[in-house]
């Protein structure tokens, strides 16, 4: 049985085997796979190139690659991509519908029509919700270490969080800041031990436990200080910037109603890959999947593509 | 676009007949990179109404420090020399678009833009 898309669809785009959306590790996985599976598809990056692999300083954990710039590893990933076939643009998803038996997928110059879907969007920085923080974004509070840590040189910076991404980056701006406080809200670190020892013993570094960030406050040129809620009370700290990396969003908005989502607001997956609709997949950081790394974004989204692959063989042998 | 010096912003951001969008980034900043091609872009699809320029703050830090830069890509627009909107971080075309769009609605007078 061949596919049953209206022949006169309203798409101004393409007519395509797999839409691809996002830009990070798993589309960029995700487009590799289809190309060479010969897949007519189309990766619509997202807004953000590279995903969140492409603003970390420094990735360790990727097999094959010992230590590489996430920069570097996702525009390597991008090349292997396009070589391979694969056909990118710039567009953003604004919203997916059914269509016939596909999809029709909208973004805000475009639409074009699918017979499969790979969700692989990823994920935004979470805000804390303080005072202070949106108006001082970008003259002190900062969710990117990489882009901004010369900024910091010889200066006194704060760190929110405790997981891979706090510690990592907080590593990093180690190296350049005159002091640094880490403020976590548990009483211990969640990073990969290697990392959380790296921090531990770093001279210039101090953990502030069980407290958590309630104020950014600054004046006309940007952030001064920050108020902590520490065990043993109010504090304040005098601090020339502040970097949050208290978790992330996943970018799920456009396909609200299309796709069953988990209480984050991530896509909710079976089997890895499978979403709640037939011949929508979801990869990477979008998905509820519980570890989050950009080794797994591109496990997931070589899964991806392999699974729409299939959904659309057996819709030929059928 | 072009890269200026931040000497030369003060004289051409006090244009009034367009709005003027000043990119202060970093050659070691990977959003920066994203980002200059949709600057590239927009600067050829909206030359009647904004100007676009680019300072490399490490060329030009007090510049960039007085103006309370503190995280690269950011972006200034200017009318009348006056600052009327800051973007931080990469931003995608369409989104950049409808920004620039609305200021230049608020800012420019009809029929002399």
């Amino acid at each position: 049985m061949e596919f049953h898309l209206p022949p006169d669809n309203s798409g101004t785009g393409s007519v395509v085997d797999l839409v691809i959306a996002g830009g990070g590790p798993a589309a960029l996985s995700a487009a590799l796979y289809a190309a060479r599976y010969g897949l007519g598809h189309i990766v619509l990056e997202s807004w953000q190139p590279g995903g969140q692999a492409a603003l970390t300083a420094l990735i360790e954990n990727y097999p094959g690659v010992p230590s590489v710039p996430g920069a570097k590893l996702s525009g390597i990933m991008r090349s292997q991509a396009l070589e391979a076939g694969a056909r990118f643009t710039t567009e953003t998803v604004s919203s997916v519908e059914p269509l016939g038996e596909g999809f029709l997928v909208r973004t805000e110059s475009a639409s074009h029509t699918a017979k499969t879907l790979i969700i692989a969007t990823g994920a935004a920085p979470a805000k804390l919700g303080v005072p202070g923080e949106d108006r001082y974004y970008g003259r002190g509070v900062s969710f990117c270490a990489t882009c901004d840590a010369p900024f910091y040189r010889g200066r006194r910076v704060v760190v929110v969080g405790g997981g891979d991404s706090a510690v990592k980056e907080a590593l990093h701006l180690s190296g350049v800041a005159s002091g640094l406080v880490l403020v976590h809200r548990r009483d211990t670190l969640r990073a990969e031990p290697r990392l959380a020892q790296r921090l531990l013993d770093c001279p210039t570094c101090e953990v502030r436990w069980n407290s958590t960030l309630k104020a950014v406050t600054g004046d006309e040129q940007g952030v001064t200080g920050v108020d902590l809620e520490t065990p043993s009370g109010l504090e304040h700290l005098d601090t020339d910037g502040v970097f949050l990396y208290v978790g992330t969003k996943p970018a799920t908005g456009p396909f609200r109603g299309l796709v069953e989502l988990d209480a984050r607001g991530a896509v909710l997956t079976r089997n890895i890959v499978e979403t709640s609709r037939p011949g929508v997949y979801a990869a990477g950081d979008v998905t509820s999947n519980g570890f989050r790394q950009v080794v797994t974004a591109a496990s997931d989204g070589a899964r991806a593509a392999w699974a729409a692959f299939e959904y659309l063989e057996d819709r030929r042998q059928n | 676009m072009r890269q200026i010096k931040g000497a030369e912003m003060k004289a051409l951001v006090a244009d009034t007949a367009k709005i003027t969008l000043v990119d202060f980034s970093a050659s070691w900043c990977g959003p920066c990179q994203m980002v200059h091609p949709v600057l590239e872009a927009l600067s050829s699809e909206m030359a009647d109404k904004v100007s676009f320029f680019k300072i490399d703050v490490d060329e030009s830090p007090s510049e960039a420090g007085a103006m309370g830069v503190r995280g690269v890509p950011t972006m200034i627009v200017f009318h009348g020399g006056k600052e009327i909107d800051r973007q931080v971080g990469f931003r995608d075309k369409a989104d950049l678009r409808k920004t620039l769009d609305s200021l230049a609605d608020r800012f420019l007078t009809p029929g002399k833009a």
